[in-house]
């Protein structure tokens, strides 16, 4: 038996089907859950193995992006959130569902506060939606997500993704190595907060962080929306390139690495190849 | 007693900063903070309750929230927080406009309270620094828009006297009395009759309903018709009759005989183009369901549909730009829901005619500086914002769109929105694309409820914009209460085949969906009362022909309609049996038991009198311009990209999420030099290799001088992009969108015609049908200039081609930038003399004579063989030449690609006119050297080598050469700061 990766939508979140994709893509079996259903049977979370949050709109941002879905999840799973992500378990949030994880409080979760708001994920600076391809670099971090990454190349979508906490939050987080992804450069340098290599002026370039178990990881880029080639911004050149080279341009990209890792997790033999 | 809610941001916010630099475009210098207000009409006695709903709208981590009551008392801690400020500036909404965000805080109290508070959502801002009395009223001219919204300003003295901003609660007061159908009498004179339908039924107080929109000629038919009944009509029976003969509805400028077209414009060129192609193709023929439906529909594969449509909505953008922009755009949406038995929208489209946002005209609706139109920088921002926010939360990716800009759309911009839809061939065991309501099936409205907003659009839309038109045409969307119910209909209801038709809730509201689902059947009975309200007080009529948003109508059998309401009820959506598909000929209403509508359908569909139009024709422009040579051609190509229809739109396309739904190809920005594309590919199913391409062509300004060229260079344009971005000219089908001006002249009607019937040529030579359209045939604004002289400004005959395309693997997806040094470069087609009305002429302040023409059949063949080529993967990029020429289409490889190019190009025409001629029908290509021998015997004398790439930064032609640096700044500057 496969493990299940449950993948939540409903009330404007709108990316749970691509996002399932890439989960069956590498041999989990995913199931798309609107929130109301699993408010009415939480315990489906007990025969859960990865819950992902994906991104979207969820009430149109409205009173702060991700917050009231938060409240509602909060609302209506109470505890059987905080028993889920306590056992051996993943979960993941992504774009809107990271600013829901956030505001859900359990990432970063410091000295296992799971429940409580430690960073809040609020207005890109350039107070404009951000629509584009970013550099994001694999940080120092025992995250089961991010084994043997190092650099993704894969887009974000946001108006409201910076990252901002108080001093002393930072610190620990920088401390505790919950810091998981960093926007870089193209070659690989710090960002430095550069607009647009940090698209969002992120507090320390955050893009992404995780629980002090590294099994709940919280991400403002699309991993799913860089799985493959031909979704990159510079698929026409790739392409291009192999077949000079007389290649064929394999399908699988970056993005599809995090997918990888939650299967190998649960050690799905029956892992794809691209 | 209200409750005022407070929200103080207390970290960094980047809605602040560009507050800070939008003032100071404005000449004001101002730190600003940004307080988000929310008003609860009833008060949380309860504190505990209090408390449980501050924390759902406070970050604790940035934010800090206090609680105002109207009383003299202010919190612990407000003043600290409150700081030092000068001035105090907020904006709420109007009563009765949607307010998104109020409703979601509305929902957190019922969540976190178990009970729903009515909750409004305003906005203050918190000023330090020193502003002018007309500071401030600039200010609040760009903050607000007083047709929907309020601006209230207080200096801190007044703040600090007043205890606070106050409370304002924006709850509709109507009146209940009067609330029934009124009787009408038509049994009046020609001049009373004409009046009515020009300004509308007068109220019982003496003031007018708003325009009808009828001729007296259609007034006539509706008097002749209840003098026949024996009867008066009722006000919601002439309402009906406006809605459904409107403009906006019935085409009736395309559909009536004009000069010796006796079947009309439409019938005889749009459908008459499709069907003999259709006929042409035989088996290979493309299309499944064309015109009739909510979209168009052609094949993508074996298993599955694509469907497309494009709307327009011009007037309302005029005067709410956000509103009208994002009200297009989910109005769009819906179209595409309501296709066939139910398409899920995968791609946006989007368009924006406007005057120069740059430029500060000012003009006003009525006399003596009354009414002032908005800032051509209002209505882009506005109509740029509305998509964005549409567009954006509904999860739809959109990649494909354009800008374009002429002055002459000062008073009535264009806004188009289109939506591209994909379905399976069959929805449980049915056909998808058929549908069709049947007697008894119950009348199941869905979605949002019913207010005042958009009463008249439908009709509003078929007249020119003056100071009359109405504030009520304008509505806000509400992309959640939309995406809810979009997702359980078209994710988990449609394939159950629980109903049997359904469609949108557009223009006209319910008495355009249920009249035209009843169209089926044969009938239909509504209980009009069973209709769900915003609020109480509205008349019949305006319950009948509310164009609130956000709304679908099905036609459900008896048995299934509990199974869908439960299944809506829990996706957090409502809905509503408001009555009967009926086979008794009858367009029946009852109001509590009471008939107020009886009318026979024929007469309701059929009834309006044919208007027989007659054209002239005067070709435009001037003798072709005496101009100098340019000295420094440098200088030349850098302001050709600087001129706002050929700069770059980067901004436009970063703000629109088009990689959503994971299946973005080629984008709207391409190559390492990010240059805004023409086309864009998208893959729809992640497993299956099949993409779609779409484009778009149009050309304005050639309406100066003759619109059968205008209309052809749209559509080749159209052709032409989705042909170089990968496309088969064999899977290709287009849509047509025409806004005109002053279409009861017959010259405007005579360059319409000549129009429609040049992109009927066209479109039978390319074989590439037209599956959909729509038009908007009075864009003009009628008002005063600045010193209070009367003006009209008519927007240029515009004619909007769009095309969607099928291609068979995503790999042959071709984009514009240049990949190698060493490639060789070639061009595709012939340039001739034709600068006339170019953008190379406006830049020299010319209109000219030779307007580009298109050689249908030379066209034809260069598209089959580059068809041919893409499925060999024999070019490795492609740029069709459009605004500006070859020259302005070599600069922008150059700069997408980051390489230099060397071309040498001499046609024995001046090099001026040669690089800058518009000439229809080219494509600037690159090749790999392995490739050229095979490339050129496919392509013979449809190509010509002129040149190289390099790996140089410089753009070399002939003998001018120019900085890729330089080039790249010139085309990015322009848009770049909005």
């Amino acid at each position: 038996m496969s493990a299940k990766a449950l993948v939540i939508a409903g009330y404007g979140l709108n990316c749970e089907e691509e996002t399932a994709h890439a989960f069956e893509h590498v041999g989990l079996s995913a199931e798309i859950r609107h929130i109301n259903d699993l408010a009415e049977n939480p315990k489906e979370l007990e025969n859960t193995q990865v819950l992902c949050i994906p991104g979207g709109f969820s009430y149109g941002d409205d009173t702060g992006s991700g917050n009231a879905f938060a409240q509602k999840m909060r609302l209506t799973l109470g505890d059987h959130l905080k028993k889920f992500v306590e056992q051996d378990t993943l979960t993941i949030g992504i774009c809107n569902g990271c600013q829901i994880v956030a505001n859900l409080g359990l990432a970063p979760a410091l000295d296992h506060k799971y429940g409580e708001r430690m960073v809040a994920v609020t207005h890109n600076l350039t107070a404009r939606y951000q629509c584009r391809w970013v550099d994001v670099a694999v940080q120092n971090t025992n995250s089961p997500w991010l084994q043997g990454i190092q650099t993704l190349h894969i887009p974000v979508a946001h108006g409201e993704g910076r990252f901002m906490m108080g001093e002393d939050t930072l610190k620990t987080l920088q401390d505790v190595k919950q810091i998981a992804l960093r926007y870089v450069k193209p070659d690989g340098t710090s960002a430095k907060g550069e607009y647009p290599y940090n698209p969002n002026g992120s507090t320390d370039d955050i893009a992404g962080i995780t629980d002090p178990s590294g099994r709940v990881l919280t991400l403002m880029p699309h991993p799913e929306r860089g799985m493959f080639n031909w979704q990159r911004d510079d698929y026409a050149r790739l392409k291009d390139k192999a077949r000079r080279a007389g290649q064929a341009l394999p399908e699988r990209a970056d993005g599809l690495a995090l997918f990888e890792n939650a299967a190998t997790y649960f050690e799905i033999a029956k892992r794809k190849s691209a | 007693m209200a409750q005022r809610i407070e929200v103080f941001t207390l970290l960094e916010d980047g809605r602040a900063k560009t507050y800070q630099s939008r003032f100071e475009k404005l000449g004001i210098k101002a730190s600003i903070r940004v307080v988000d207000v929310y008003t609860i009409e009833d008060d949380i006695a309860d504190p505990a309750n209090l408390n449980e709903c501050i924390s759902s709208l406070t970050n604790p981590v940035s934010q800090k929230s206090f609680v105002l009551d109207g009383s003299n008392t202010t919190p612990d801690g407000y003043v600290d927080t409150l700081g030092s400020f000068d001035h105090a500036l907020e904006v709420g909404f109007l009563p009765g406009v949607t307010d998104n965000i109020g409703h979601t805080a509305s929902e957190l109290t019922a969540l976190s309270l178990n009970e729903i508070r009515t909750v409004y959502a305003s906005q203050m801002l918190l000023i330090n620094g020193q502003l002018s009395e007309r500071n401030i009223s600039d200010l609040k001219d760009d903050l607000h828009n007083s047709l929907i919204q309020r601006a209230d300003h207080k200096d801190a003295k007044a703040y600090q006297n007043d205890n606070g901003m106050g409370i304002t609660i924006p709850k509709v007061q109507l009146s209940n009395s009067g609330v029934a159908a009124d009787e009408v009498d038509l049994d009046i004179s020609d001049d009373e009759l004409a009046e009515i339908g020009k300004s509308g039924i007068e109220n019982q107080d003496g003031s007018l309903r708003g325009p009808l929109g009828m001729s007296l000629l259609y007034m006539k038919a509706v008097q002749d018709y209840f003098k026949a009944e024996g009867r008066k009509p009722t006000d919601i029976e002439i309402e009906t009759l406006a809605q459904t003969w409107s403009e906006h509805c019935k085409h009736t400028i395309f559909a009536s005989p004009i000069d010796e077209i006796k079947n009309g414009l439409f019938k005889h060129y749009i459908k008459g183009a499709t069907e003999e192609i259709r006929k042409a193709k035989g088996k290979d023929d493309i299309c499944v369901s064309v015109f009739w439906d909510d979209s168009g529909v052609i094949a993508f594969d074996d298993d599955w549909l694509i469907t497309d449509k494009m709307e327009t909505h011009n007037s309302p953008s005029a005067l709410d730009p956000f509103g009208g922009a994002i009200t297009g755009i989910v109005g769009v949406n819906r179209d595409c829901i309501g296709t066939g038995l139910g398409a899920k929208p995968i791609i946006n489209r989007y368009g924006f005619c406007l005057a120069d946002p740059r430029s500060n005209i000012e003009y006003y609706r009525g006399k003596g500086k009354a009414n002032p139109t908005l800032s051509s920088e209002t209505v882009m921002r506005g109509v740029v914002a509305g998509v964005e926010s549409g567009g954006n939360q509904s999860g739809i990716p959109s990649p494909q769109g354009f800008l374009y800009f002429d002055d002459r759309y000062i008073g009535k911009p264009l806004v188009f929105a289109g939506t591209v839809g994909l379905m399976p061939r069959e929805v449980a065991g049915k056909p998808s694309h058929l549908k069709g309501a049947e007697k008894g099936d119950r009348i199941l409205m869905i979605g949002g409820k019913v207010g005042r907003d958009g009463i008249h659009g439908a009709t509003f839309s078929s007249v020119a914009l003056d100071e009359g038109s109405p504030a009520t045409a304008v509505q806000i969307g509400d992309p959640i209460t939309q995406k809810k119910f979009s997702d359980a209909i078209i994710k988990e209801i449609r394939d159950l085949g629980l109903y049997k038709a359904m469609t949108d809730n557009g223009a006209g509201g319910l008495s355009s969906s249920v009249g035209e689902m009843a169209e089926s059947s044969g009938g239909f009975h509504v209980e009009l009362e069973k209709v769900p309200l915003k609020y109480p007080g509205m008349s019949p009529w305006e319950i009948w022909i509310s164009e609130s948003q956000e709304r679908m109508t099905l036609a459900v059998p008896p048995e299934n309609v509990q199974t869908i309401m439960d299944m809506l009820a829990k996706r957090g959506v409502e809905a509503w049996d408001i009555g009967e598909f009926t086979d008794t000929g009858r367009a029946h209403i009852t109001w509590h038991g009471d008939t107020i509508m009886d009318m026979d359908m024929d007469f309701l569909h059929d009834g309006l009198p044919e208007t027989p139009l007659t054209t002239t024709f005067t070709r435009g422009g001037e003798p072709e311009p005496d101009l100098k040579e340019p000295d420094d051609y440098r200088e030349t190509f850098l302001n050709m990209l600087s001129r706002l229809n050929i700069c770059s739109k980067e901004f436009v396309a970063c703000q629109y999420d088009h990689n959503v739904q994971g299946t973005a190809v080629l984008g709207p920005l391409q190559g390492q030099g990010r240059v805004y594309a023409d086309a864009s590919v998208s893959k729809p199913l992640l497993d299956n290799p099949r993409a779609v391409v779409l484009s778009q062509g149009l050309f304005p300004r050639y309406s100066d001088i003759d619109t059968h060229h205008m209309g052809q260079a749209a559509l080749d344009m159209a052709v032409r992009s989705a042909v170089a971005a990968g496309g088969d000219i064999n899977h290709l089908a287009l849509m047509d969108n025409i806004c005109w001006c002053s279409s009861d002249e017959p010259e405007r009607l005579g360059q319409l015609k000549r129009a429609i019937s040049g992109i009927y040529h066209l479109a039978k030579t390319y074989g590439t049908p037209f599956i959909s359209g729509k038009d908007s045939m009075f864009n003009d604004f009628k008002g005063y200039d600045e010193n209070d002289n009367p003006v009209k400004i008519s927007v240029p005959p515009t004619l909007l081609i769009s095309a969607l395309g099928v291609i068979q693997n995503v790999d042959q997806a071709v984009s514009l930038d240049p990949k190698m040094p060493g490639d060789k470069v070639y061009l595709l087609g012939t340039t001739k003399d034709e600068c006339g009305a170019s953008e190379y002429y406006a830049l020299r302040g010319a209109l000219g004579n030779n307007v580009p023409e298109t050689d249908n059949d030379l066209n034809m063949n260069l598209y089959r063989v580059m068809s041919e080529a893409n499925k060999k993967h024999l070019i490795t990029s492609t740029l069709p030449v459009s605004y500006g020429g070859i020259g302005i289409a070599l600069a922008k490889k150059a700069i997408a690609g980051q390489l230099g190019l060397n071309i040498s190009y001499d046609i024995g025409l001046r090099m001026d006119k040669t690089l800058f001629s518009e000439s229809t029908g080219r494509v600037v290509v690159t090749i790999a050297p392995q490739d050229q021998m095979e490339f050129e015997k496919l392509f013979a004398d449809h190509a010509l080598l002129i040149g190289e790439v390099t790996d140089s930064d410089l753009l070399k032609i002939n003998d001018i050469e120019t900085n890729i640096s330089d080039l790249e700044e010139a085309y990015k500057k322009p848009l770049r700061g909005y």
